[in-house]
């Protein structure tokens, strides 16, 4: 299994995922300190606590890294049935499951990886920066950081789960753009934010969600063995 | 007589349309077995269901001894196969491509890579995605990819697509290698019969999804027919000649100048003597082979009289 995916990683150069990984994450530390910054000389009191802003330093990452999974979805999945490539893939002496599970397990570790690493550097560079420059009136707590922790990885497992429901809409016409498209519909739905108040707050719907993505690569690897690939 | 491939009944259908009906063939170990047939008459399909691909709907194949079922995964490690036209990962380099290839494969010797490169003449490629290879040269790499992990059985659909004259000539002398030397039992598909003609031992005509005949090449050499032909000015008036005063029944108006006459026992000195007489003028006459040609359209229009 591991192997598969390494070959997988080759095949499809996925190094240059980890760079635009890396990129993401500048471009995030950068869009919050320049919203702070800009709060804090208008004055404007959008942000009074910490609590907030972590909450949104969440969001825009686990939205992020949806697209993300999704773009990747597109890559080693739909686009290995999209360019014919899949005929050669199964040709090959290994199970069409484990084929398959390889590249979902990319995915999801990929996901989750990314949206934990990239919550922690851009939390710890932007409380680090807000400490210094004093951009939020109240003061970071250990407490703080010790409830952060969990709720992070649990966000992060969520997503993950959630990131493959694009896979349903992606294979129904092998379609790039519906699997991009779909993937940005949850975005919209999981991190949007109305005056602190956002859905994935009720806990019911990320869980939900996560579950669905989860049985729709069940579904995905069911069946793969039966059917027919032209 | 054990058989290499073997399909029983085999059937695919369709939207409620049969493409592949009933199918028998036979393939020996160690022969090349042509496969013929005009484009679309199913022989893509048929190798698909071979190598897995495709499902069939009813009947079975049968590849070294054991039924394909879903699961058989093991049997493909024992072929080399190019279907429909060769499909790569093209953003990898040609030696990429093989390296990925054999790790798949399970097929650990390395050194093999620049030998079969070397065999196909696909050199100098160094660096090259295989996006900007021309087909030729794609064609080439499909069928190094093919043989590289020495697989008993080889399957080509349409190889020679793309290829000059040169190469095709090549690769037919390579497949001949493969197929007498390392004993690698070959099932090569084409529309084109000459090329078939060329290398196969036996030959299956397919058209309309259905596996009309299945003859070995000896088998076509002995059965072919002998007939003289004549070109004349006046076909019709000949016609009338041949049968009233030599009493030959089997000759055939090709078209208004042209006969075909079937009979061995009429000589071409009578012939030409009676039509002489009568004031035809001759243009041509000789005596000629049905050409293999002749004898797979004849096959294959018969099909599709039948279907």
């Amino acid at each position: 299994m591991l192997n598969l995916m390494r070959l997988e990683i080759i095949k499809f150069k996925l190094g240059s995922y980890i760079k635009g990984a890396v990129i993401a994450n500048f471009v995030i530390v950068g869009l919050i300190l320049s919203i702070m910054f800009i709060s804090k000389f208008e004055g404007s009191t959008d942000f009074n606590n910490y609590q907030e802003v972590l909450t949104i330093i969440d969001s825009s990452v686990r939205g992020t890294f949806i697209i993300f999974a999704a773009t990747l979805i597109a890559k080693l999945i739909i686009g290995e049935f999209k360019s014919k490539t899949i005929t050669t893939l199964f040709m090959y002496p290994i199970s069409r499951k484990k084929l398959i599970a390889a590249k979902l397990a990319i995915i999801i570790l990929f996901t989750f990886c990314a949206i934990v690493i990239t919550n922690l550097f851009v939390t710890a560079v932007f409380c680090f920066i807000s400490e210094s420059f004093q951009l939020l009136p109240d003061t970071l707590t250990a407490s703080m950081i010790t409830q952060l922790v969990p709720s992070v990885f649990m966000n992060a497992i969520a997503a993950s789960g959630m990131s493959l429901v694009p896979l349903y809409f992606g294979m129904k016409k092998y379609s790039v753009p519906t699997t991009i498209v779909s993937s940005i519909l949850i975005v919209m739905v999981i991190s949007s934010n109305n005056g602190g108040f956002s859905l994935n707050d009720i806990i019911v719907i990320p869980i939900a969600l996560a579950l669905i993505g989860v049985g729709i690569a069940y579904l995905a690897i069911r069946n793969i063995e039966k059917i027919d690939v032209h | 007589m054990t058989y290499l491939v073997q399909t029983n009944q085999l059937t695919k259908v369709y939207g409620g349309k049969e493409v592949i009906s009933a199918v028998n063939m036979h393939v020996k170990k160690g022969e090349i077995y042509g496969f013929l047939g005009p484009n679309g008459a199913g022989k893509t399909t048929i190798m698909k269901m071979i190598t897995n691909l495709i499902k069939p709907t009813s009947g079975d194949i049968e590849i070294f001894g054991e039924k394909l079922t879903d699961k058989s995964y093991d049997v493909l490690k024992r072929m080399g196969t190019i279907i429909e036209y060769p499909i790569f990962y093209d953003k990898l380099t040609a030696k990429e491509t093989l390296d990925l290839h054999c790790e798949y494969m399970g097929y650990y010797d390395k050194k093999e890579i620049d030998h079969v490169l070397n065999l196909v003449k696909l050199l100098n490629t160094d660096g090259k995605p295989v996006k900007d290879f021309s087909l030729g040269m794609k064609q080439r790499l499909g069928i190094a990819r093919a043989i590289i992990t020495k697989p008993e059985l080889l399957i080509l659909d349409e190889p020679i697509n793309g290829l000059d004259p040169m190469g095709i000539k090549e690769l037919r002398e390579l497949f001949k290698v493969l197929c007498k030397e390392y004993g690698i039992t070959i099932i090569i598909s084409s529309h084109i019969l000459g090329e078939i003609e060329q290398m196969a031992d036996t030959i299956g005509v397919i058209n309309n999804g259905r596996l009309i005949s299945e003859v070995s090449m000896e088998n076509i050499n002995h059965s072919q027919v002998d007939y003289i032909e004549v070109i004349v000015d006046d076909g019709k008036k000949a016609a009338f000649i041949l049968g009233d005063q030599l009493h030959i029944a089997n000759f055939k108006l090709i078209d208004d100048h042209c006969i075909r006459i079937y009979e061995s026992s009429v000589s071409q000195k009578m012939i030409s003597k009676a039509l002489i007489e009568q004031d035809i003028g001759i243009e041509a006459i000789s005596r000629k082979t049905s050409s293999l040609e002749d004898y797979f359209m004849k096959l294959i229009n018969g099909g599709v009289v039948n279907a």
